[in-house]
């Protein structure tokens, strides 16, 4: 009796020891498969950090998949509802879905704050951050791509026209030199999927009203998408609608390319940062015929920078490798080495400081004749709103979309068709809609 | 002797037993499926559309979906689109697909197999191919349709960007789809009706007309109502085309029943409000189903 407690003690002993040691040995050496869900480009860059990661980790596999864009959210979203089966270990998860999967399913993502992510966040813009991490501050997703707004337009066309880009401050200039531009050139000012049948087509509304420091909901979380800004940006596109400067061109990834080649003439697209890397490799022959600055403001004095979106990179809740996963997160955005060799891979805008910081990241590109990534890092620099996605981004970004849809087809009135759509997503929602 | 006694009764109750088994057992793997990827989806749906996901739990709200259904104004409108397209289409498609397989099985058009794998060929084709090719063909600015309509002095048409002309985009591309397969099946009850049938009318002096109204129309009410009651079905699920052509739009004009579920599926994650919409929609198909089914059978008895 007294043998056997004495062997089981022993054995207990021995397993702990065992244990220990398995934790200490699993810090410095990974090992397994892990999967990382992106697509095309980012997918690009986070395969680029791979071989940087296995010299730290050479037990770990690193399998990045592209499982393409928009498809991704389907797969993520179906994963999730069947309580994260079929998930890869690292999803790479868009700002305007992050807050739904955290506030939707719970255990979906793994709090990264309990694995001390909380050490990163003084590397990455706060507003980023914080759409990145659920009400109480718990952090979900580390900053992969941080997009600003990137204003490009053509210089040759602008010159035709006899127009000094500089004169142009505010929405309001730029929209009353369309006619003269088109008069001139025959281009269109702007394009717009005005029946949004391919594509989501509120970018360009997304983005003038971020300018005057609003969004579809404010941080509160109400409805503010038919307030003064949101009332004022659509008004802005009718005007320029009503002016014939706005090219009727259907979304998607085509029809982007056709502009920014100049087979479709615009003068002006109102991208993001993503977009700059685009034109140089897709467009070579349009070297300096592009150019890039900051968007006009609104008012005059106002914003000149808006985050218009960005991604983040999360631990599936149901990854059996979750420490490895975390491992390699932390390698490729959370430290410089990573960082460089992702965005050498993919291109993304970064949005951790010692990158943007770092020698050579600032650098003159001959295509837009501009040291373009300064745009980008200032516009950072600028006091921009935090932007509060919610829950429910989807639905007010199809109500408005239907609303400009109304307003640009039909001419209804700007005010009539947002205070219905701000009541539809309030009735879908629970919602109040803010007292303006 | 207790051994002889013994093996009647066990053959027998071996005989007994086995055939009631057996036929069990051949349904077994489809019984599975069934319970598996229908029966259970069916019951879990129906549990769904009892709740909310509030704060990351899903929780019971009774007929709190039900009832918010009632007064959404979108469900409506997809409604609306779904019975507008529904009406439209099922009658155009099936008068055609009568149409084609008189004609296929008429003696007098050559190459018959070769047109009958023709008009069939579509039911086959993949969705994002068949998305493609119809989203290049109709696209407003460098489609196919719009230039072979300015060619001969027509205006364009932008077929995806209107909301009354999505719907035409909609409805053409169906019929394009699936007429084929409606064609089919007329054609297999058409080589049932007897051929003597149509000698016997003609030595009685009856017109090709009245041969086709009073002989071939009888002869097919059985596949009539076969794919009056498949297509019904058909068109109020519809998602594929809508989907891939139109994404609902513009403005919601061609958001169907089945495109609205999805929606709130999987862009909005309110599962719960979607397995109500699906709940209805069913309801919906029943109704329309049982109404189609009672009144096809009276006529033909």
């Amino acid at each position: 009796m007294f043998a056997a407690t004495g062997r089981l003690t022993r054995l207990a002993l021995a397993t702990t020891a065992l244990a220990t040691l398995a934790t200490a040995a699993s810090a410095s050496e990974l090992s397994g498969t892990i999967t990382v869900w992106s697509w095309t480009a980012p997918a690009d860059g986070l395969e680029a950090a791979v071989a940087g990661f296995n010299e730290l980790h050479p037990g770990v596999t690193v399998k990045v998949e592209d499982v393409g864009n928009p498809a991704i959210w389907d797969k993520i979203t179906t994963g999730m509802a069947a309580g994260g089966a079929g998930l890869a270990d690292v999803l790479n998860i868009g700002i305007d879905y992050i807050g739904n999967y955290i506030e939707t399913f719970p255990t979906g993502l793994v709090n990264l704050s309990e694995v001390g992510a909380d050490d990163l966040a003084a590397q990455f813009p706060s507003g980023m951050w914080a759409s990145g991490s659920s009400a109480d501050g718990a952090v979900y997703g580390i900053p992969y791509e941080v997009n600003t707004s990137g204003f490009f337009y053509r210089k040759d066309l602008f010159d035709q026209a006899g127009i000094d880009i500089n004169s142009i401050v505010t929405w309001d200039d730029l929209i009353a030199a369309g006619p003269k531009l088109k008069e001139a050139t025959g281009a269109d000012l702007i394009a717009m999927d005005k029946a949004a049948t391919v594509a989501d087509s509120a970018g360009l509304w997304q983005l003038l009203t971020n300018l005057q420091g609003a969004f579809y909901f404010n941080a509160a979380g109400e409805i503010t998408m038919n307030g003064p800004a949101g009332l004022r940006s659509l008004e802005l596109i009718k005007k320029a609608n009503d002016a014939g400067i706005v090219a009727d061109i259907p979304g998607g990834w085509d029809n982007f390319m056709m502009q920014i080649k100049g087979q479709t003439n615009v003068a002006v697209i109102p991208a993001a940062s993503w977009a700059a890397g685009v034109f140089e490799n897709e467009a070579p022959d349009m070297a300096g015929k592009w150019r890039l600055r900051l968007p006009p403001s609104v008012e005059a004095g106002g914003l000149t920078a808006a985050i218009s979106g960005g991604t983040y990179l999360s631990v599936a809740g149901t990854s059996p490798n979750k420490e490895a996963a975390w491992e390699f997160v932390k390698y490729a955005l959370g430290t410089l080495e990573g960082q460089q060799a992702t965005y050498e891979g993919g291109g993304m805008f970064p949005g951790f400081k010692p990158m943007l910081e770092s020698d050579g990241f600032v650098k003159k590109s001959d295509y837009f004749d501009a040291e373009v990534n300064k745009f980008f890092i200032d516009e950072l620099g600028q006091n921009t709103p935090v932007v509060n996605y919610t829950t429910d981004y989807a639905r007010a970004l199809k109500a408005y979309t239907d609303a400009q849809t109304q307003v640009l087809l039909s001419g209804a009135d700007p005010k009539t068709v947002l205070d219905e759509a701000a009541a539809l997503v309030a009735g879908q929602t629970g919602r109040t809609i803010a007292a303006n | 002797m207790t051994s002889s006694k013994l093996q009647p009764a066990t053959r027998r109750r071996w005989r007994g037993s086995a055939p009631r088994l057996t036929p069990y057992l051949f349904l077994l793997p489809v019984l599975v499926l069934f319970a598996g990827f229908k029966v259970y989806p069916y019951i879990y749906a129906a549990w769904l559309s009892l709740t909310k996901i509030i704060k990351g739990q899903t929780t019971f709200v009774g007929l709190g979906n039900y009832g918010r259904l009632a007064t959404d104004p979108i469900f409506y409108k997809a409604l609306t689109n779904t019975l507008i397209i529904l009406v439209t289409q099922v009658p155009l498609m099936l008068g055609l697909a009568l149409l084609l397989a008189v004609a296929f099985n008429s003696t007098l058009l050559r190459f018959r197999a070769f047109w009958r794998t023709a008009y069939f060929v579509p039911i086959v084709m993949g969705l994002v191919a068949y998305g493609i090719l119809f989203s290049t063909l109709l696209n407003s600015h460098h489609g196919l349709v719009n230039f072979l309509l300015e060619s001969v002095g027509l205006p364009r048409v932008p077929w995806l960007a209107d909301p009354v002309w999505a719907k035409v985009s909609i409805i053409i591309a169906l019929t394009w789809h699936y007429t084929g397969n409606s064609a089919v099946i007329y054609l297999a009850q058409l080589q049932s009706i007897p051929g003597e049938l149509y000698e016997a009318a003609e030595i009685d002096g009856a017109t090709a007309w009245q041969r086709f109204w009073h002989i071939t129309l009888p002869g097919l009410r059985p596949a009539i109502t076969l794919t009056v009651v498949l297509s019904t079905i058909g068109t109020l699920q519809l998602f594929d085309e809508p989907y891939v052509l139109t994404n609902g739009g513009p403005n919601n004009a061609t958001l169907t029943i089945g495109m609205y579920l999805y929606q709130n599926g999987f862009k909005y994650f309110d599962f719960g409000y979607a397995s109500a919409i699906g709940y209805v929609l069913t309801g919906i198909i029943g109704v329309i189903a049982l109404v189609q089914f009672h009144f096809l059978r009276e006529r033909q008895a």
